[in-house]
């Protein structure tokens, strides 16, 4: 019989587009307006989902170069161990491997920027291809004339030839900082080299390329879009405690209750039956709007088992607000309670909760008493979730959102009416 | 087979219904009148178990039902005065919802369901949804609904309000032919007179919550048998006749309508040429002047003064 009530429930949610637009719908239009508008507030944002697609020419050979600059400086009378001592290292002084190797190649920035090393003959075909982002051209005699200027001083310091695509708005400037900080880096060395300080320090730091931020704590940080696809959609859920309660209270109204009551349903079939659809849709709820963000934001769980107890967690204590509403109403014989909660209720929690921003971040108070309502309980587990911790660290707010369940449950069984709701 | 004993309900300082005493035998139709706020549903409430009576009991084949009321919801079918459907499923898919409540499954709430849909006329509608329904297309669905676990007594809280003619008169024939084929019995509350005059064996008259007659058709007619309904029908009235005909001693009572005024009068006497007499002093012209067969509409206005719809 429950299963019957459950399953009518599903069909008049489903028969309703409407409604599964404002729980479905919302929260992900939500989530891309405040994650866009507000990510700038947010205290550790992460880059923008950015893909550069670089044409890398090399119009000389840096080996030969290489050669040609170890043979000239064997004319210019070095001694031999000298010489033999900076064949060694040449390695780490080219100055186009390091760019393509350490620099682009480098695993924290091929995240972002696609290298195509492309031949000279090629160009023309690329500068029609829209898609490329910049050309970078290294001129022939480039690593030569780099290694003249580093290690006798001679010349002047080559420069690289970079085509910008002007189609494109933030990927040129990426590769510009890119190529000035590289050229920096290439330049302090070697002066750091001439000066007897560490030959090493010309390797440069991959880290200074990386798109990541790290939180104080050394924990994954929290972008804007991870951030508000949890807010948004832990205030949503709450609606669909609103929302059965609604259906709830409508079948009271039109005597629909009555009638299954005189089918010699027990009341406690109903309110198993009303609790059920709550959670269980509150549950499917979660996992629609999160799968929706996982694939369009790229918001990812680092951990499925805390995630899923957090998720099945948060939707018993929805189901709990459900059947609270639902039993209220059928006591007092007013919807005006599922209205207040929907209307008012929500909000205050939701920015209790932190699902507008991080208010509890100004105060330890506000933060206590946000992690007091479910949907504040549910965010900091999420958040914590997607920082990395595990299940043990968010045990607490998993036993408050049971308890906030039971302590609903059992509130709405002590009110719910004895008979049938007629009169 | 099912009665009410003393049944009384109170609600804070509001007597609702007070000692109402019935009893409903098998394959009777039982017409339940009164206006609106007689009491009438709180009765059918309590009757169906949905509300527990402040004193009196229900008892069903000689078992209280107050506190274990199963049995008897087991053997009844409630059609209430609202819709109780869900607008937005189709008419089948509300059938489905209700028969699983009452248990049924498989093959056999198919066939059930079937045969409902063919006898409330709505076979053809079955896969629409409700709320695109006709107001009597809800209301016999509305019935068809309760009759799906065959119950053996059907309570029907004015079901035919706010609907064509057409569908009043389908369902009362729906009703009767329900009683005549599957010795259904029938609780039917109603304030309209004439359906209650149309399907009923037995009537209880309510007015603000206390049982003011009953018995049969011709028992309850026997009320005014001591006396006679006139019409009299004219264009216009005036002041002076009226006030002539209320002043006159022998007649109990004047109903004053547009064109007709009603008097009841001892069944002795005859008041035609008085009638007569009168309208011509006051210069009335008369249409007509009936002597009518009482209703139970004059039933009710001899007992409470009113009619049933004011």
């Amino acid at each position: 019989m429950i299963g019957q009530i459950v399953k009518k429930q599903a069909l008049l949610l489903l028969r309703n587009p409407i409604q599964i637009l404002l729980l479905v719908g919302l929260p992900i239009i939500l989530i891309a307006i405040l994650s866009t508008a507000l990510g700038g507030m947010m205290m550790s944002g992460e880059s923008p989902n950015i893909h550069v697609k670089l044409a890398f020419v090399e119009h000389g050979d840096e080996e030969a170069e290489i050669q040609r600059f170890l043979g000239e400086l064997e004319d210019e009378g070095m001694p031999r161990e000298a010489i033999e001592e900076m064949e060694t290292g040449i390695e780490q002084m080219a100055p186009v491997s390091i760019l393509k190797e350490s620099v682009l190649g480098s695993e924290e920035v091929r995240e972002f920027v696609e290298l195509h090393e492309v031949e000279a003959s090629e160009l023309t075909e690329i500068w029609d291809d829209n898609s490329y982002t910049a050309v970078v051209e290294v001129p022939e005699n480039f690593t030569y004339e780099s290694l003249e200027y580093l290690v006798l001083n001679k010349n002047s310091q080559p420069v690289l030839e970079v085509s910008q695509n002007d189609d494109h708005q933030i990927g040129p400037m990426i590769i510009n900082d890119i190529l000035i900080q590289f050229q920096e880096q290439l330049t302090l060395g070697a002066f750091l080299e001439k000066n007897g300080i560490e030959q090493d320090v010309i390797q440069l730091d991959e880290g200074m390329f990386s798109g990541e931020t790290l939180t104080l704590d050394q924990k994954n940080p929290i972008g804007s879009q991870e951030y508000y696809a949890v807010g948004m959609t832990v205030m949503n859920v709450l609606f669909i405690a609103s929302t059965i309660g609604t259906i709830a209270f409508m079948e009271k109204k039109i005597h629909v209750f009555d009638r299954i009551i005189l089918g010699n349903v027990s009341r406690w079939e109903y309110f198993i039956g009303v609790l059920l659809s709550g959670t269980l849709f509150s549950f499917i709820h979660l996992l629609i709007v999160y799968g929706f963000s996982w694939i369009v934001y790229g918001v990812r769980w680092p951990d499925l088992i805390s995630f899923f107890t957090v998720t099945a967690s948060l939707a018993i204590a929805v189901g709990g607000i459900a059947v609270l509403l639902t039993a209220i109403s059928y006591r007092f014989n007013s919807e005006m309670i599922t209205n207040f909660f929907a209307g008012i209720i929500v909000t205050l929690m939701a920015v209790l909760g932190g699902s507008f921003f991080p208010i509890g971040d100004s105060s330890a108070f506000i933060r206590a008493l946000g992690n007091l309502t479910p949907n504040g309980a549910g965010m900091s587990s999420y958040l914590m979730i997607l920082r990395g911790d595990g299940i043990a660290e968010i045990s607490h707010h998993i036993l408050f959102l049971i308890l906030f369940a039971i302590a609903s449950i059992v509130i709405a069984a002590i009110s719910f009416p004895k008979r049938g709701a007629s009169v | 087979m099912l009665e009410l004993v003393d049944l009384s309900k109170k609600f804070k300082q509001n007597d609702a219904v007070k000692n109402l005493n019935m009893f409903i035998e098998k394959g009777e139709i039982i017409g339940l009148l009164g206006p609106n706020g007689a009491g009438k549903s709180t009765a059918i409430s309590m009757l169906s178990s949905l509300i527990e009576p402040t004193k009196g009991d229900v008892r069903f084949r000689n078992k209280s039902m107050i506190k274990h009321p199963a049995p008897l919801r087991n053997v009844i079918g409630v059609v209430p005065q609202e819709i109780a459907l869900y607008e937005d499923l189709t008419a089948e898919e509300n059938m489905q919802f209700f028969g699983k409540i009452y248990r049924l499954r498989g093959i056999q709430l198919k066939k059930k369901i079937d045969e409902v849909l063919e006898q409330i006329g709505l076979t053809d509608r079955r896969k629409d949804i409700v709320k695109t329904f006709s107001g009597g297309m809800k209301r016999r669905l509305n019935i068809g609904v309760a009759m799906l676990h065959d119950p053996e007594i059907i309570i029907m809280d004015e079901p035919t309000v706010g609907i064509d003619p057409q569908s009043r008169n389908y369902i009362l024939e729906t009703v009767k032919r329900l009683n005549k084929e599957k010795q259904m019995t029938v609780l039917y509350t109603s304030h309209y007179m004439e359906e209650v005059e149309f399907l009923c064996d037995r009537i209880y008259i309510m007015d603000k919550g206390n049982l003011i007659a009953s018995g049969t058709k011709d028992e309850i007619k026997r009320i005014l048998s001591a006396e006679k309904t006139i019409s009299i029908q004219a264009d216009r009235w005036n002041d002076e006749f009226i006030e002539e005909l209320k002043q006159n001693p022998t007649v109990n009572r004047v109903t004053v309508g547009e064109k007709e005024i009603t008097i009841i009068i001892p069944r002795e006497v005859n008041m035609f040429a008085a009638i007569i007499k009168m309208a011509e002093n006051a210069d009335v012209e008369l249409n007509s002047v009936d002597v009518q067969t009482p209703t139970l509409e004059d039933v009710f206005l001899h007992l409470t003064g009113r009619a049933l719809r004011d």
